[in-house]
């Protein structure tokens, strides 16, 4: 699971408040950091596109946040040293092992060989 | 109608410069399945800026100057033949013998076509081992396979068999590789063994005494009557060894000749690649056809920074399709199978794409996604396989809305639906110009209901019958697409099935009443 992925996932367990089981916590056993090819245009469309604040949180809590600011800068689209770091954020850093945890419930979802199942039972829902 | 749509491929990235220079420009023709016709000649035209496009039922034809490395990657078509000739339909006489006279013709009449045509095919030939030896993946094989086979590439066919065998009993010792490493080794054996048969292939085209060829042929129509395929077949092979002295060869010729004769027309041609372009390197395991899952995504118009989710991804075809050519998205998928995520999850590995593609275990009717947060959804529902009709029934709604929940204002979400799900989903509805304005303006009012029902928060359970109660009574199949408008919809052949790729857009106008 990438950080991009993350930064979309909510839970939808009942009890979750209108608009929230979101961001899910991290608990980390494995990270792996990839070599994806880095591909401007299509970062700096990222960059609105994302949840910064759950992002730069994600990335700490992984300790891969590097010296990621914790709001994207002005004319960031033509800053390709900036886009390169919020690229390995993103897209580099993948969390292989681990569990993910709804803030709101409190469930947790288990992640395993970078997937993670995020299914409930029928009486979660 | 979206049909003047431009198809908008990315530019490769790739430089051909390294490969040979720009061939003059050459006839060729495609096989497409069914209801791809209009995807490929769309592609042709996009990627080989091929002209003098035409298409009959199944086939495209075209004329292009595009290099092999450019003809090679085309996704909509089944099959590349080099064009010898169309002609129009066979006269069919009652007399048997001047049916035969006129086959024997289509060898006899125009020798000089043939052996010009020939020459074509053996400088593209020559241009495909060039390639072979400058590819980059092949720089990524073990060298030792490598070596092996440098050396074992001017033996015989059935040496190669061997050579394969040895590959296998090597993978088998080697007790430590996963599964992946076994079934990459293996696929990338049969690789092998088909670029060295073309190497041979080329060795003896360059001789011709061992110029050897098979005639493929299918008959339809009246003449079908008359004579079996294989009969014509036997017919034309005879003529090409009287006339040209070519040795027949129907385990490992050189060329194989391809004959289609029925009431429309009558095609000759030369397959350029031994295996067809619908078999993809880069998918290990297909699930759906590579070439519809292609379209689909084609047809689903992705932009730059898209975000786009596959809900019933299976083994992933759709997703390897579509991340292989619009590489500026970000690609979602999700399936409640876990044999099957593991499956996509290998495909999506061997095909390099992990960069591109993210899996999650999850349920189509449940997806953990926020609102309005994906720009594409493209899925081929598994139904009809798996599932009886009733439980399709039950199961759609809900599946439909979660997609509508999900989809951004002004989404395109892109079915693969079985004729049962069409007629119960899409119903009397006929995409078309004049229909579109119709169903917008209903959908405002359907929008406006399903917006009743996520406040009062009805159970997601909604059964098509009781979400027709509006006052406005609208069709059933109207409250089971929300806010959803479909587009078009086109028939496909899925080879014994036939199936309906239906595009739908959640509109811009329906944004006022979504967010009240």
């Amino acid at each position: 699971m990438k950080l991009l992925t993350h930064n979309m996932l909510t839970s939808h367990v009942r009890g979750v408040r209108p608009g929230g089981g979101f961001p899910l916590r991290i608990k980390a056993t494995e990270v792996k950091v990839n070599n994806v090819d880095f591909n401007q245009e299509f970062t700096a469309r990222m960059v609105p596109k994302v949840e910064w604040g759950a992002l730069v949180e994600a990335a700490e809590s992984l300790g891969h946040r590097g010296d990621l600011p914790s709001e994207p800068i002005p004319d960031y689209e033509s800053n390709e040293d900036f886009l390169r770091k919020v690229h390995h954020v993103l897209m580099e850093v993948e969390v292989v092992e681990g569990m993910l945890k709804c803030p709101d419930t409190g469930r947790e979802f288990p992640i395993t060989k970078g997937i993670p199942n995020m299914l409930l039972s029928e009486e979660e829902t | 109608m979206a049909e003047g749509a431009q198809l908008r491929l990315q530019p490769p990235k790739e430089t051909t410069a390294s490969c040979c220079a720009a061939s003059s420009s050459a006839a060729y023709f495609c096989t497409a399945g069914r209801g791809m016709e209009r995807f490929l000649m769309r592609e042709v035209q996009a990627r080989l800026g091929a002209t003098q496009v035409e298409y009959v039922s199944g086939k495209v034809f075209f004329t292009t100057s595009a290099e092999l490395s450019m003809l090679k990657k085309l996704k909509s078509a089944e099959r590349l033949f080099l064009l010898l000739n169309k002609y129009p339909p066979l006269f069919i006489s009652k007399n048997k013998g001047r049916i035969i006279c006129d086959i024997q013709k289509l060898v006899n009449e125009d020798s000089r076509l043939w052996l010009d045509i020939v020459t074509v095919w053996k400088s593209l030939q020559g241009q495909e081992v060039k390639q072979d030896n400058v590819s980059p993946d092949s720089q990524k094989r073990k060298l030792e396979e490598e070596d092996s086979i440098n050396n074992k590439r001017q033996k015989t066919d059935q040496f190669l068999e061997t050579v394969s065998a040895k590959n296998q009993v090597k993978n088998q010792r080697r007790c430590d590789m996963s599964e992946t490493d076994i079934d990459n080794a293996l696929s990338e054996g049969k690789l092998f063994l088909e670029k060295s048969c073309e190497v041979i292939q080329e060795k003896c085209v360059e001789s011709d005494s061992c110029f050897s060829f098979r005639v493929s042929c299918r008959c339809s129509g009246a003449l079908a009557k008359v004579f079996p395929a294989q009969v014509v077949g036997r017919i034309i092979g005879t003529a090409l060894m009287k006339h040209f002295g070519w040795k027949a060869d129907l385990r490992n010729p050189s060329i194989e000749i391809f004959v289609h004769l029925n009431d429309i027309y009558s095609v000759i041609g030369i397959p350029v690649f031994r295996l067809p372009l619908a078999s993809r390197a880069y998918i290990k395991t297909p699930g759906l056809r590579s070439t519809v899952a292609w379209a689909m995504a084609s047809f689903a118009e992705i932009q730059a920074g898209a975000f786009v989710l596959d809900p019933t991804c299976g083994l992933g075809t759709i997703l390897l399709e579509a991340a292989t050519e619009w590489t500026n998205a970000h690609y979602l998928g999700t399936d409640i199978s876990a044999s099957q995520l593991q499956g996509a999850y290998s495909n999506i590995q061997a095909a390099g794409l992990m960069g591109k593609i993210d899996l999650l275990k999850a349920s189509v009717t449940e997806l953990p996604l926020p609102p309005e947060s994906i720009d594409v959804v493209f899925a081929d529902f598994p139904f009809g396989k798996k599932f009886k009709i009733t439980n399709e029934m039950k199961l759609l709604p809900d599946v439909l809305q979660e997609i509508e929940r999900v989809l951004c204002v002004g989404g395109t979400v892109v079915l693969l639906l079985s004729q049962e799900l069409h007629k119960l989903i899409n119903g009397g509805i006929s995409s078309g110009p004049e229909t579109e304005n119709h169903n917008s303006a209903e959908c405002e009012v359907v929008s406006l209901e399903s917006d009743t029902q996520e406040k009062t928060g009805s159970p997601r359970i909604i059964s098509p019958s009781a979400q027709h109660t509006g006052k406005e009574d609208i069709s059933n199949t109207k409250s089971i697409l929300g806010s959803l408008v479909l587009v078009e919809s086109l028939e496909v052949s899925l080879g014994k099935t036939d199936a309906y790729m239906c595009k739908y857009k959640k509109p811009i106008a329906g944004l006022a009443s979504m967010k009240s």
